[in-house]
């Protein structure tokens, strides 16, 4: 099924402009106002180019999913082993995330300054190079989008 | 104190740091008094984090005299002040957070941290990371360190123009429709927008948290990889954050990059967006360059960058406004002019309207993916032109000129721009290399065997 061709976005007249302004709850000084009317002329024009007249059925969800990542045996990856397209196989087995971070959980130590960063002496000791493989569960890969 | 050269990269001070020829403390005490006598002309930093970064720089030696070899251990870098650092102002460029001092760091800002990196200072950006130079803010705009009167781009400009300067080895920006990519080719270096999931946005004051990334920004696209190995993995706290191939950027750039196939988006620079003689000509360069290096090049087509850039902007607006709509209604003239010209728009679009964007996403995500199947990268320009007069911006401008960047944001790719040349005023341009969705090892790659064949490196700004 088809949608029906959609009409493209009318322009707003400046007493239906005040209308969709104060439904916002902005208070708008006429210079503002001027530079809103300015702004909306122009995403008028993007909203023309972008098709509308889809198919209902045509995508079940307004997200993408990116393809997986293809995990290299070795360290170098080779520019044939990049995977394209909409590969059909699944993220990996989910491992657990690699644990909270200390800053997640702690407060850093100290009070804070402007222009004093506090903690630092506690970062500065940790591990050497992070995990580049945590592994961890993908909490929803792509899911916002 | 021991001179040390202003155009060290990461790479470089890392193998002196770990073989115990350069102090970590000589080197963030160089940088700070570079940073002391250059700043004022290009205004990158808002924040100077002088004390905490000498600290830090000792407790970097004493890890290099423990016998820690790490390839960030030691190197001063510095961050767009959109990037929460505890403790620290994180001001995003605004009166609006002015005061704002986050308790945590972004993880990002955390994963450097622990790779014993030395931060430097907060540094400049476009309000909020949207719009353009603005005189209306309680900071100037930061300028352009190979002519003080030009743009840096936007909206990473300060981290650009501090890498350029030689002020930061490092720095980290925001990309949603081409903010590291902008700034690189406009102040001549390397910057990588990632695969979308690959870099924690945790703790990074979002824009449009559909097109929102996060990534390295260094004078060489091999010292964007270095960060990059640091940076990259799955955050569980970012919702969009998945497990990225494992493997190491940095050890895998030398990999040769003949054989690969090279697609020019020809009809984005000759076309969609008509870019001026000087980038034209540095496209032929860049073609003959990589044909010179093995590369099988020939012209690719992608939907015309209009679709992509409208798709973008819409989803743009309509996010951006939804995260600042309470703050609009009651401070809306704390925000510059530029960034209510760019967001307030969002109050009148409707919900169908977005969604029909977000469809034609998905198409454009669908198209895209389907070329990588002739190519290994796509090229194209970043920028029509070059850097442009800082008093020839207005804040209206280029609402509704495409960008060429926006195309990777939209299509969820990894993009990357190093320098392409100059122009014949000395004014930088860059190259964008595309890849496939997890192809941020292939892009760093291309971008690292053109700057050496090119040898672009070699020559930094006057300043």
């Amino acid at each position: 099924m088809s949608g029906s061709p959609i009409a493209p976005t009318p322009p707003i007249s400046p007493a239906e402009m005040l209308v969709l302004v104060s439904r916002a709850s902005l208070t708008l000084n006429p210079g503002q106002m001027a530079d809103l009317v300015l702004a909306w002329r122009q995403v008028v024009a993007l909203l023309a180019l972008i098709p509308r007249d889809r198919p209902l059925v045509d995508d079940q969800a307004f997200v993408f999913r990116l393809p997986p990542p293809v995990i290299a045996a070795k360290p170098v990856a080779t520019a044939r082993a990049q995977p394209t397209g909409a590969a059909a196989t699944k993220p990996p087995p989910g491992k657990k995330p690699a644990g909270k971070t200390s800053a997640a959980k702690k407060p850093p130590r100290g009070k804070p300054t402007g222009g004093k960063p506090a903690g630092q002496k506690q970062s500065a000791a940790r591990k050497p190079l992070p995990n580049l493989s945590s592994g961890g569960r993908s909490a929803r890969p792509g899911g916002r989008r | 104190m021991t001179t040390i050269p202003s155009s060290l990269t990461i790479a470089e001070a890392g193998r002196l740091i770990a073989a115990k020829k350069l102090s970590p403390v000589e080197l963030t005490k160089a940088l700070l008094a570079r940073i002391k006598a250059i700043d004022p002309k290009i205004n990158a930093f808002l924040t100077i984090t002088d004390k905490a970064a000498l600290t830090a720089a000792r407790a970097a030696e004493r890890a290099v005299m423990a016998g820690r070899k790490d390839p960030l251990l030691g190197i001063p870098v510095a961050y767009k002040d959109i990037f929460e650092t505890a403790g620290v102002l994180t001001t995003a460029h605004s009166r609006i957070l002015q005061h704002n001092i986050p308790k945590h760091d972004a993880e990002t800002v955390r994963r450097l941290r622990a790779a014993g990196t030395v931060m430097l200072g907060k540094l400049a950006t476009h309000e909020f990371a949207i719009g353009g130079p603005a005189f209306d803010l309680p900071w100037p705009p930061a300028r352009n360190p190979w002519d003080t009167r030009r743009f840096t781009g936007g909206s990473s400009s300060g981290s650009a123009a501090a890498v350029a300067a030689g002020l930061a080895l490092g720095a980290l920006g925001s990309d949603t429709g081409g903010s590291i990519r902008l700034p690189a080719a406009y102040c001549g270096i390397a910057g990588l927008k990632p695969t979308p999931g690959l870099v924690s946005r945790r703790g990074v004051i979002p824009l449009a948290p559909s097109l929102d990334t996060t990534g390295p920004m260094a004078w060489t696209a091999q010292d964007c990889a270095i960060l990059l190995d640091a940076l990259a993995g799955h955050d569980p706290a970012d919702p969009a954050s998945v497990p990225g191939p494992q493997l190491s950027y940095a050890r895998s750039i030398d990999t040769p990059v003949k054989g690969l196939r090279v697609g020019v988006l020809r009809h984005i620079y000759e076309h969609d967006m008509p870019a001026s003689t000087d980038v034209l000509q540095a496209m032929n360069r860049a073609v003959a360059a990589l044909r010179s290096l093995g590369c099988r090049v020939e012209d690719a087509t992608l939907p015309p960058l209009q679709e992509y850039n409208a798709v973008g902007r819409v989803i743009i607006s309509a996010e951006a406004y939804a995260l600042h709509e309470a703050t609009l209604q009651t401070r809306l003239s704390d925000y510059s002019r530029t960034f209510r010209i760019r967001v307030l728009s969002g109050a009148l679009l409707r919900a169908a309207e977005y969604i029909a964007a977000q469809r034609r996403r998905t198409d454009l995500i669908a198209i895209t993916a389907k070329a990588f199947e002739r190519f290994d990268v796509l090229i194209s320009t970043p920028a029509a032109g070059a850097a442009a007069l800082l008093s020839e911006q207005r804040p209206d401008d280029g609402f509704g000129r495409p960008l060429a960047t926006t195309l990777a944001n939209v299509a969820a790719v990894p993009s990357l721009v190093v320098c392409a040349g100059w122009t014949a005023a000395g004014l930088p341009l860059g190259l964008e290399i595309i890849g496939p969705a997890w192809g941020d090892a292939t892009v760093l790659r291309v971008g690292h065997y053109f700057e050496r064949e090119t040898g672009t490196r070699d020559r930094r700004p006057d300043i």
